[in-house]
């Protein structure tokens, strides 16, 4: 039983030439095998809420598919969803990105939580689960573990933007419902990429995630509280404007991937 | 040649400090074509602007890009440590200094509301609005200024359209055409109505080039055909739709066509007349001018027939509690106080662009085009969409692109951050497009006349650069 200490604030190694961490396997529903090797850096004070990881040494790991989302970050001996927790994690990304003056660190970071992020089964990447607004595919799914805490799971077609999930995830997966609900978008303006202190701006991938995320968490509580509350009032169709996409002869569209211009 | 009226004007101030720039003409009858109004706040231009494009043009041969990137302030600054490179004027064009003083002038000397006063300022305000009015008539040649409607942008203009000739006109089984690469700004608009209507949107699909197939469109088009609103340049593709052709067609069985001219009027001369549309639209913002601003250009006998769009102010003649009676167009279809320092800011960009001449733009932005085109096919496991640059098929100066398992996005961000080159990505609001060539998302450059090649230089060397860097994280 490996028992790490590990401070959050991720001092682990970024370039591509020394990640890390690495998830195999993606795959395979089944019990995930989980390589994990920590370079913890000594200089670095544990300040904040100690976490603890919890897997053996022969690395496996049979926890449901996604609840050991970034691996050892959320996996800790602490109550998880303790207001110091996603406050704390917070305030440690934070701080993470905001050293990072560099926009070309800030990727690689971002590519690095990528690699962390837990893959996903491929029925995540459903329409119900997309995450609307965002410039890449993005899916988010919530779920509330049999304690009542929330459990995220999420994947995308952009790397950068799973960087994102990746953070999240880590901040908030485990989280009771409110502590999800609490975060502000202002709280991580810091993690923009090329969007500086834009915290509003439809486009950027963490906002729409966050807000997805929190959503999905009130419709969560909502359902299971749906008994004993009113209905709530009817929204209006979102899908308004079905009409004639079906006068578009499907064969063709097959043929036109094969003649794009290509070099 | 005959002396364009610029190097007319250029000839008069020859005592003065600076020297306007003599842009050669290749078209001179461009400008006769446009008559003399459209020069008048042209001669305003800042002193600035003009004395860096004098000194451009001293250097005899520099091309269009180089003489006047010194108009454009905004292009001349660094992001993220790297000189920018602005890749994204399909999205929205720069403004020269001739605009920008023009609003200020505008705010500063006159800003009053218009139609409404008998004071001077509104007096004044009033000229200038109806001045850009004519301006926009001119510069697409439309044969009177009250067959230009002002509105908000292209996107009001086509719901303005749907709205109000739409549900007018349109009956259930009726047929509306339009292609699969419209801009959703030209597929919303005509599913609300269908709605309402019961009449049938059919698509144009893309042929094996990958541009609209025109034979197809030709063939979709019936006695049950009441529209066809279809783009004049795509603005994912880059091709060009013959539009005259087009128009034929409609007319032979009395069918009505809006143009999307939003990508083609920033970049070459467009000529309603001999297009012969019904309706035309663009935004302002796209073609140098303020944003909150653009055009419907619609023939005077369609805009006479059809009922307002919206209610309010400016476009009734009298009300009374239980009707009103409507004003003419086109203030019947500009409710409430207009955007009226835009409209004349987008009269000025007017006057900017008619000095340097649709057809000097379009000249050099076809060999910016094939430049581009040409260059970014050299980069590794890249898709280019549309089709390719020929002695026959001409492109306009954008690519969208894709590069194999690399999310746009993250190319764009890439670029931004690392290089300081903006491009788009996304869909480009053309998501039936994207799922037509199936992918979600491409990445876009889009140039404008301001642009150099170096700019094309810059951008296909920073996009190796940065498909390595996501290469190297595989
Ligand atoms: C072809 C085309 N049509 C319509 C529009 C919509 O223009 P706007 O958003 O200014 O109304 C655009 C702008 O992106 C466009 O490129």
């Amino acid at each position: 039983m490996i028992s790490a200490f590990l401070n959050t604030a991720l001092p682990l190694s970024f370039s591509s030439s020394s990640r890390s961490v690495k998830l195999t396997n993606h795959n395979d529903p089944g019990p995930k095998r989980t390589k994990l090797k920590f370079i913890i850096n000594q200089e670095r004070k544990f300040a904040f809420m100690p976490l603890k990881c919890i897997w053996n040494s022969d690395l496996e790991w049979n926890a449901r598919n996604h609840s050991f989302c970034v691996s050892c970050l959320t996996a800790t001996e602490v109550p998880l969803g303790s207001s110091e927790v996603v406050a704390d994690r917070l305030g440690r990304v934070v701080s993470e990105f905001r050293s990072l003056t560099e926009p070309i660190d800030r990727v690689k970071r971002l590519l690095h939580y990528a690699a962390l992020l837990p893959p996903v089964d491929e029925s995540v990447r459903s329409q119900e689960n997309r995450v609307a607004g965002c410039a890449t595919q993005v899916w988010v799914e919530a779920e509330l573990d049999e304690l009542g805490r929330v459990r995220f799971g999420a994947d995308s077609d952009s790397e950068i933007s799973k960087g994102f999930c990746s953070c999240l995830i880590h901040l908030l997966d485990g989280a009771e419902p409110e502590e999800v609900a609490k975060v502000k978008p202002e709280d991580l303006a810091d993690l923009n990429v090329g969007l500086h202190g834009k915290a509003h701006s439809r486009v950027i991938t963490w906002h729409n995630v966050l807000i997805a995320m929190q959503k999905r968490t009130a419709a969560l509580v909502a359902g299971s509280e749906r008994e004993r509350s009113p209905p709530l009032e009817q929204s209006f169709p979102s899908s308004l404007v079905a009409t004639a996409e079906a006068q578009i002869p499907q064969s063709r569209w097959q043929k036109l991937d094969a003649n794009l211009s290509r070099s | 040649m005959p002396p364009t009226p610029l190097q007319l004007f250029s000839s008069a101030m020859e005592t003065a400090i600076h020297k306007l720039p003599s842009f050669k003409t290749i078209n001179p009858s461009f400008y006769t074509a446009r008559g003399t109004a459209s020069f008048r706040v042209g001669l305003r231009r800042s002193s600035s602007s003009l004395s860096v494009s004098a000194s451009a043009d001293r250097e005899g041969d520099q091309d269009l890009g180089h003489r006047t990137r010194p108009d454009f302030p905004i292009l001349h600054q660094e992001v993220n440590g790297s000189k920018l490179v602005y890749l994204d004027n399909a999205a929205t064009s720069q403004k020269p200094t001739a605009v920008l003083k023009t609003l200020q002038n505008y705010y500063e000397s006159y800003n009053s509301n218009v139609h409404r006063g008998i004071h001077f300022l509104s007096a004044k305000a009033t000229d200038e609005y109806e001045l850009a009015r004519k301006k926009v008539a001119a510069f697409i040649n439309a044969s009177d200024a009250r067959e230009i409607v002002f509105t908000k942008n292209a996107t009001e203009a086509i719901n303005l359209v749907a709205y109000s000739w739409g549900l007018l006109n349109l009956k259930p089984e009726d047929e509306v055409i339009l292609t699969i690469a419209e801009h959703h700004s030209n597929i919303v608009p005509w599913q609300l109505v269908a709605q309402k209507t019961g009449a049938i949107l059919k698509y144009v699909t893309l042929n094996e080039n990958g541009a609209p197939d025109i034979g197809n469109l030709k063939q979709m088009i019936s006695r049950k055909t009441k529209i066809v609103a279809v783009h004049h340049v795509s603005n994912m593709l880059a091709s060009v739709l013959p539009i005259e052709e087009i128009a034929h067609w409609a007319h032979d069985v009395g069918a009505k066509v809006l143009l999307d001219a939003c990508q083609s009027v920033p970049h070459m001369a467009v000529n309603v007349q001999s297009l012969d549309v019904d309706f035309l639209v663009a935004s302002s913002h796209k073609m140098c001018g303020p944003t909150g601003i653009g055009f419907l250009y619609g023939k005077s006998e369609l805009l006479s027939a059809m009922p307002p769009f919206l209610g309010g102010g400016e476009m009734i003649s009298d009300v009374y509690l239980d009707h009103s009676t409507y004003a003419e167009p086109p203030s019947r279809f500009e409710a409430g106080t207009p955007a009226i320092g835009e409209a004349i800011g987008l009269g000025a960009a007017i006057d900017y662009l008619s000095g340097i001449g649709m057809q000097n733009i379009h000249d050099y932005e076809l060999e910016l085009a094939n430049y581009l085109h040409e260059s970014l096919r050299a980069v590794p496991n890249i898709r280019i969409y549309g089709p390719v640059p020929s002695g026959s098929i001409r492109r306009a100066a954008l690519c969208s692109f894709n590069v194999d398992n690399i999310h746009p996005t993250d190319i764009a961000t890439f670029l931004d951050q690392q290089h300081g080159v903006a491009i788009r990505s996304g869909h480009h609001c053309a998501q039936p497009l994207h799922r037509s060539l199936g992918v979600s998302a491409s990445a876009r450059a889009s140039l404008h006349f301001y642009n150099v090649k170096e700019d094309v230089d810059d951008f296909v060397r920073a996009l190796k650069d940065t498909v390595s860097f996501f290469n190297s994280y595989k």
